[in-house]
């Protein structure tokens, strides 16, 4: 294991897919804020429409992870509206990934 | 004797190419193309009303969002399937607001009614993992350019779809007592209406004109076994019985193939094996909600014509 549990929260959510679009939580600019307090975990995530049909899963998938990650044991996520989501949050890779999906961004 | 355009179609399907244009095609192909267009779009069309009734019981708000956003996808993708009918001489309108609802083109089970979430669940972990199968494999074979590309977002949009009926189905199992106890009845009445859907076995069906002019790449068999080869796993992961097993390569069923069901009280009686003339019966006299969720989509339609012409 490498970097701090906040690095790996990081990295781990990295690895959970949007459920419908082929691009990750953090490449899509979901993921706001992460903070680290001993072995608890809390998230500021948003969503890119209030209307979200993912709503639920997003919030199972980031607990589901994050909790599987060595050292954490407790997990808050947050949903936050401000900012609101635009493109201008996706990471240059989300935005490729996005392109080649055939999403003008 | 066969035409010149008869003969440069039956090379351009031997070669594996794409046919792109209506002057390319035979019109034997035309006509089966069409056929394959039109079940294809009946059956997302109509799985609209079959899921909304369901989805109005769902447990929470974004429960219903999701529900919502599926039936969103699914009028999406029937739209795909009637423009390129359109474009092949036919008109959508007429389709879809004009044919009796007997001739409409789908799977027997979205006539009988889902009415709760618990079984629009179900409905999104095998019957759109059933729709996964036939479009997948549509997806993958098709000699027809336009459907094919036009499949590839369809596809990503199903695995949403059974992403939201696994998980419930899931987290219903997890819950158990009387929230379980329902899950397994409706399994128990809706996975043998899934098996039923891909149509007669393959010693039956002696020739597909799909499978020849490549609208589709799999045989009946070969798509159920598919099909069962990711539901039966998945139900026994989660505590589900299904009346299936494994043997060697293939799934085998644990009930006479084809038998007697009562949509009614949505009921097989395993005790009652049946012919496909039986099948082939039921399903040409449609279920229960046949004509009423056509003529739900029909009606204002209607009104609002009897309007323009007076």
């Amino acid at each position: 294991m490498t970097g701090s549990l906040e690095e790996r929260c990081w990295a781990a959510l990295a690895e959970v897919q949007d459920p419908e679009m082929p691009i990750n939580l953090v490449d899509l600019g979901l993921i706001y804020r992460i903070q680290v307090a001993g072995s608890h975990v809390s998230v500021d995530l948003t969503f890119t429409a209030m209307g979200c049909p993912a709503y639920e899963m997003i919030l199972d998938d980031v607990r589901e992870r994050l909790l599987a990650e060595p050292g954490v044991d407790q997990v808050l996520v947050k949903v936050v509206w401000d900012p609101p989501w635009s493109s201008a949050m996706l990471t240059p890779e989300g935005r490729e990934a996005l392109e080649m999906w055939g999403l003008a961004v | 004797m066969a035409t010149a355009n008869q003969v440069r179609f039956d090379a351009l399907l031997s070669k594996g190419d794409l046919v792109e244009t209506t002057s390319e095609m035979t019109p034997e192909y035309l006509k089966e193309l069409k056929h394959t267009l039109t079940v294809s779009g009946d059956t997302e069309l109509i799985s609209a009303p079959a899921y909304y009734l369901a989805a109005q019981r769902a447990p929470s708000v974004n429960a219903f969002m999701t529900g919502i956003a599926i039936i969103q996808d699914e009028l999406a993708h029937a739209h795909i399937a009637y423009h390129i009918l359109e474009e092949l001489g036919e008109d959508e309108e007429k389709l879809i607001f004009e044919r009796d609802p007997k001739s409409f083109r789908y799977p027997y089970a979205f006539d009988v009614p889902l009415e709760s979430w618990t079984e629009l669940a179900i409905a999104n972990a095998m019957y759109d993992q059933a729709g996964f199968c036939l479009l997948g494999d549509i997806h993958e074979a098709c000699s027809y350019g336009p459907w094919k590309r036009g499949l590839v977002k369809v596809m990503a949009e199903e695995n949403f779809h059974l992403r939201n009926g696994q998980s419930w189905m899931k987290k219903i199992s997890k819950a158990g007592g009387e929230a379980k106890a329902e899950l397994q009845s409706n399994v128990d009445w809706m996975f043998p209406l899934t098996v039923e859907w891909f149509g007669l076995p393959d010693e039956l069906k002696m020739h597909s004109t799909q499978l020849e002019y490549r609208l589709k790449g799999k045989t009946n068999d070969q798509l159920r076994q598919w099909w069962l080869s990711v539901v039966v796993p998945f139900c026994e992961s989660i505590g589900v019985k299904v009346p299936a097993h494994r043997e060697g390569d293939a799934y085998v069923l644990d009930y006479p193939f084809p038998c007697t069901f009562d949509a009614e009280n949505k009921r097989w009686d395993f005790s009652d094996p049946c012919s496909w003339d039986d099948v082939l019966a039921r399903w040409r006299a449609r279920g229960p909600r046949n004509a009423e969720m056509v003529a739900d989509f029909q009606e204002s339609y209607y009104k609002l014509r009897k309007s323009r012409a007076s």
